[in-house]
This record gives C-alpha cells, sequence and structure tokens, in this order.
C-alpha cells in the first residue's frame, strides 16, 4: 500500500442516548444538602456507612435503608494539584481536588480544597471541614469546598 | 485445573508507534500473526481458533474484528472477540489459554492491537486522567455545578491516577523523584527493546524532572504514549508441543487468574473503602496465582516482572501489590539498583506500558514480554542474563478495578 488511508468526516449525535444512574441514593444525599446535613446509609449487617449512600450494601449485597448523618469534619485522604489546563497550559492560580473521609463515613467524598496558601505544604491526614454554599437548594454544588482547619 | 499449556511463539507488527496512516487496522494485525507463525514451523491452516481484542470505541472503526477475520486466516474457524479496557490483552490471551486447557481445542492464536491514531483515544483516556468521570462513578452526573463536588472535571487536568499516585508516596514515604527516577529507567530500558515506542537511550532523572507537571506529582514523563501496534501469540497443549518437537524454547502456564473490583476506588473486597493505592483485589488475585503455579514464595522464585503501569508510579506500586516487594519497599529497592535488567528483580525489562501503550494489545505485550524472557529470545539487549525459572506478568484495566496476573515458567506444573 501506497496511499495513505482516506479519512471520513462524520457525526456522532449523543442525544439519542439515555443515561440512568441510581436516582434513589443521590437523591438522600442531595435532599440532605439543602438541610446541611451529610447523610449516608448505613448497612445492618457489617456496619459499612455509604455517603452518598447506595440502596444495597457493596459488600454484603443486601438492601440497606438505615439513613445515618456523619460529621461535617473529617481527613484529607489522597489529593493532586492542578497546575495546567486541558491543553497542558500552566495556570495562574491552581487549585487543589481532593478525597476526603468524614468522621463517620467509610466511603470518601470529592471536592476542591481550600484553606492553603502554599500547596507544597499539605499533606494527607491534614483535619478538614466541610464549607457550604450561602444558600443550599437541595443541589451537589450545594456543598462548596473543604476548608483545613 | 485442565491440561497444561505452551506459548511456543510471540510476534509482533513491528516497532510500536504513534501513527500508522499508511495501513487499517487488519493490515496492521496481519504482519504480527505472521511474525507468530513465521518463528514456528506451523501454517495458518494448524490454528483450530482465534481470540482477538482490542479497546472498543478507542478506534475511529467499531468492531473491527468483523473485517478482519480473513486478514489473520479466521474464516471457517471459531473467532471469539473480547475487550475489558486495559486488560483486553491479558483477558483475550487467558481465554485462549481456557480454550486449550479445556481440550477443545490443541492450538490457538491471540492477537491484541489498537491503533490509536484512527480514533481519538484520549477522549476515553481523559476518563482515566480527568477526575469527571471518578466523580460521576462516585456520585452521578450533575450538570448544574461550577466547581462544587461534581464540577471538579472543568477546570483542569486532574485525576485519578494522580490521587493515586500521591496516596502511594504518602504510604511508601516516598517523593515525587522516586517517580522520576522509575520513569528514566522504563524509558532507558525501552531503548534496549526494538519494538518498544519512545525509546530514550540513557534517559535521566533530571530529562523527565524537567517535563512539566500535568497534575502533581505527575508530570508528561510519568504518562504513557498513545501507540499503534499489534501482538499475536500461539498456545498449545503439551501433547501439541511434544509432537511439534517445541519442548525447549516455550512458556508454559503455571498459574493464571483475573479479579475485579469497585469501579472508584479498586477496593471493596475485605475491610474498608480505601483509596486507590490499595489495590487489595490484585493482591487477592496473585495470591491465588502463585497458588495455583506452586510459587510459595513470589520474592524467591520469581525472576522477571512485566506489570501494566499507565502512569509511572504504579510500576513502584504493582511490583509491592504482586507480593514482588514489601509495601512501601518498592522505592527503596529502585534506589539500590534492584529494578535494573541486570538487578535483583528486573521490572519491565521491555521499558513497560509507560513506554509503550497500544492500549488493546498492552495487557498481553506483558504476557509475550515474560514469555521471551523465560524463553531467553527477547532481542536488542533487554534479555535478562540470569537464569529464569518463572516470570509474572500483569495487567490493569477499567478505571482501577480490573487485574489480571500470570506466571510463565521453564517447566510445566506436573498433573
Amino acid at each position: 500500500m501506497t496511499q495513505e488511508t482516506r479519512i471520513i468526516e462524520s457525526t456522532w449525535d449523543l442525544t439519542a442516548y439515555q443515561f440512568k444512574i441510581e436516582a434513589d441514593a443521590l437523591s438522600l444525599f442531595v435532599k440532605g444538602l439543602k438541610d446541611r446535613k451529610i447523610l449516608g446509609r448505613k448497612c445492618g449487617t457489617c456496619g459499612t456507612v455509604y455517603v452518598p449512600g447506595p440502596t444495597y450494601c457493596r459488600k454484603c449485597l443486601i438492601d440497606i435503608d438505615q439513613v445515618v448523618e456523619v460529621s461535617q469534619e473529617g481527613r484529607l485522604d489522597a489529593f493532586t494539584v492542578s497546575l495546567a489546563d486541558v491543553r497542558g497550559k500552566a495556570v495562574d492560580n491552581p487549585f487543589i481536588s481532593c478525597t476526603v473521609k468524614l468522621d463517620g463515613s467509610d466511603s470518601f467524598l470529592m471536592g476542591v480544597l481550600e484553606g492553603w496558601t502554599d500547596w507544597r505544604s499539605v499533606k494527607e491526614g491534614m483535619r478538614v471541614k466541610v464549607v457550604w454554599k450561602d444558600v443550599t437548594q437541595g443541589a451537589l454544588a450545594d456543598l462548596s469546598h473543604f476548608q483545613l482547619i | 485445573m485442565g491440561r497444561n499449556v505452551a506459548i511456543i511463539s510471540v510476534g509482533y507488527n513491528g516497532r510500536f508507534i504513534s501513527k500508522r496512516p499508511d495501513i487499517n487496522i487488519p493490515e496492521l494485525i496481519q504482519p504480527a500473526v505472521n511474525n507468530a507463525l513465521g518463528k514456528t514451523k506451523l501454517k495458518p491452516e494448524h490454528i483450530d481458533a482465534y481470540v482477538v481484542g482490542n479497546m472498543h470505541t478507542f478506534e475511529g472503526v467499531n468492531q473491527p474484528h468483523l473485517w478482519a477475520s480473513d486478514h489473520f486466516n479466521g474464516s471457517g474457524k471459531p473467532v471469539m472477540r473480547i475487550a475489558t479496557g486495559g486488560t483486553t490483552g491479558a483477558s483475550v490471551y487467558q481465554a485462549a489459554y481456557y480454550h486449550v486447557a479445556s481440550g477443545m481445542y490443541d492450538v490457538v492464536m491471540a492477537i491484541g492491537w489498537e491503533k490509536q491514531d484512527e480514533g481519538d483515544s484520549q477522549v476515553g483516556l481523559m476518563g482515566i486522567l480527568l477526575p469527571e468521570a471518578f466523580s460521576l462513578f462516585h456520585f452521578g452526573p450533575d450538570t448544574s455545578s461550577d466547581r462544587g463536588i461534581a464540577g471538579l472535571g472543568g477546570g483542569g487536568s486532574t485525576g485519578g491516577a494522580a490521587f493515586q499516585a500521591m496516596s502511594y508516596l504518602t504510604r511508601a514515604n516516598a517523593g515525587i523523584e522516586h517517580i522520576d527516577r522509575v520513569a528514566a529507567l522504563m524509558r532507558s530500558n525501552a531503548a534496549k527493546n526494538p519494538y518498544a515506542h519512545l525509546q530514550q537511550p540513557g534517559c535521566t532523572e533530571a530529562d523527565i524532572a524537567g517535563t512539566p507537571i500535568i497534575s502533581y506529582p505527575l508530570r508528561f514523563g510519568h504518562t504513557c504514549p498513545t501507540s499503534c501496534g499489534a501482538i499475536a501469540m500461539i498456545l498449545v497443549s503439551e501433547e501439541k508441543a511434544k509432537k511439534f518437537g517445541l519442548t525447549d524454547r516455550v512458556a508454559w502456564v503455571k498459574g493464571l487468574g483475573s479479579g475485579t473490583s469497585d469501579a472508584t476506588t479498586g477496593n471493596l473486597i475485605e475491610g474498608q473503602i480505601t483509596d486507590p493505592a490499595e489495590q487489595q483485589i490484585c493482591k487477592i488475585t496473585a495470591k491465588k496465582v502463585y497458588s495455583m503455579a506452586g510459587i510459595k514464595d513470589p520474592r524467591k522464585d520469581i525472576q522477571v516482572a512485566e506489570v501494566y503501569s499507565g502512569f509511572s508510579h504504579q510500576d513502584l506500586m504493582w511490583p509491592e501489590r504482586l507480593g514482588l516487594f514489601e509495601e512501601g519497599m518498592a522505592p527503596k529497592i529502585l534506589d539500590k539498583g534492584g529494578y535494573a535488567i541486570d538487578g535483583e528483580l528486573p521490572i519491565n525489562p521491555s521499558g513497560g506500558v509507560t513506554s509503550t501503550n497500544a492500549i488493546g494489545a498492552s495487557a498481553m505485550v506483558r504476557v509475550g514480554e515474560a514469555a521471551l524472557q523465560v524463553m531467553g529470545l527477547a532481542e536488542g539487549g533487554h534479555q535478562v542474563k540470569r537464569k529464569i525459572e518463572n516470570a509474572v506478568a500483569h495487567g490493569w484495566g477499567g478505571l482501577f478495578q480490573f487485574v489480571t496476573i500470570t506466571v510463565l515458567g521453564k517447566t510445566p506444573v506436573k498433573k
């Protein structure tokens, strides 16, 4: 073969697809956010607390419906510092996204970390607290960010 | 347990490279098939069945096996396609193993490939590199937020792999310089492998440290390339290996297995839900595979490892999770030179996935490279000199949750 492969332009209409998510699981969490509460579900068999809570225990594979509120303070688990945008261009204001394990929860939440001046001084295991938006309306965005204590 | 199975031949398309605009997918596969056959006395008609695979949707062509079958002589024979993300190549090889071990077929060819220049694999890979997918699986989509918990993806190229890297460094009490060091070693190993994509002879820690940070602690130099390439392997039963007179230069499959865990963290089997650096499923699967292979102490009984590391910190993490080093010891062993081709336990003499990543082929390349090391046929100076009795090959896929592990050896397990 000497000729290059021919390139054909085309489009792909994604609106023809429907995506379903486990609405019951997320809606408990989202409704709680309006009242500034972080709600999850606890498995009565193994005691695992999931936040946000699925309607079944992923370890025991049984339905769970015990709602629990967890603390708004927790431990900084893993994090990463965004020093560049998606095109690889350096950003003026780096930001940290992190995973946090709130006290009383066995799963982690993701969020933006604030309350630091030098990102090099941020370490795993630091204590953080939840910061809410001024007005909470029952949406994931109500949980503004995590703040270093 | 089934019959004993041997890998008798490993064939490549040629060197893995970024773009092959001159050929299409079947034309990419065919040379690898011919190369694998050419290293034996076998003809296409000796192959009883084919198992093939690539990463779905990463190429511009959907269902490429439908039109590629003729090109590897699959017409009139059983052809099965398998896709399990990053582990595709190893899943394909494992299915080929089952074909033979079950007694259904005697000679089976496994083919894995990826032709990434025809599609936009970056779109798929961003699901791993960006946290959007991470957060999507965790919370479900929420388009209303800006920088709240579900809107993280928009602002920067952070990602699950970076979280894992950070967590690993904390656990192992290591620094970004260790990731630089292992990345440099992989690129210089690749220079000794004529089939590797990013070959950088004598690549140093400083060369890698000079590349920009994408998402701390991961730099550009810590990430894998997008490669085009194909690999084909021929697996035969013990009786056929004897009949073909091929018992000297073969790699026996002694143990194999795969495992699946939670999509977001990779850890939901036992104990706590924890960070993606835990990789409990890898530890559990490794134990099962070693027991099947009759390996009592992997640190003594295994002489070389090929691990699937899309990001360089994983070259430190996986050998620990595979039980080859104690947890947290990998950076120290790396510093002492233990990782090198002439080291205590060579890790990825081929240069690994951070040097070459044709996704659907990559996990099979790990098995193929382990087989070549056992056979003593690794080309271009990346053959481990000291005696290899057993080699381990590992595959990683999905977001964090799929793992495939294989132990190959010089002598078959007695049945």
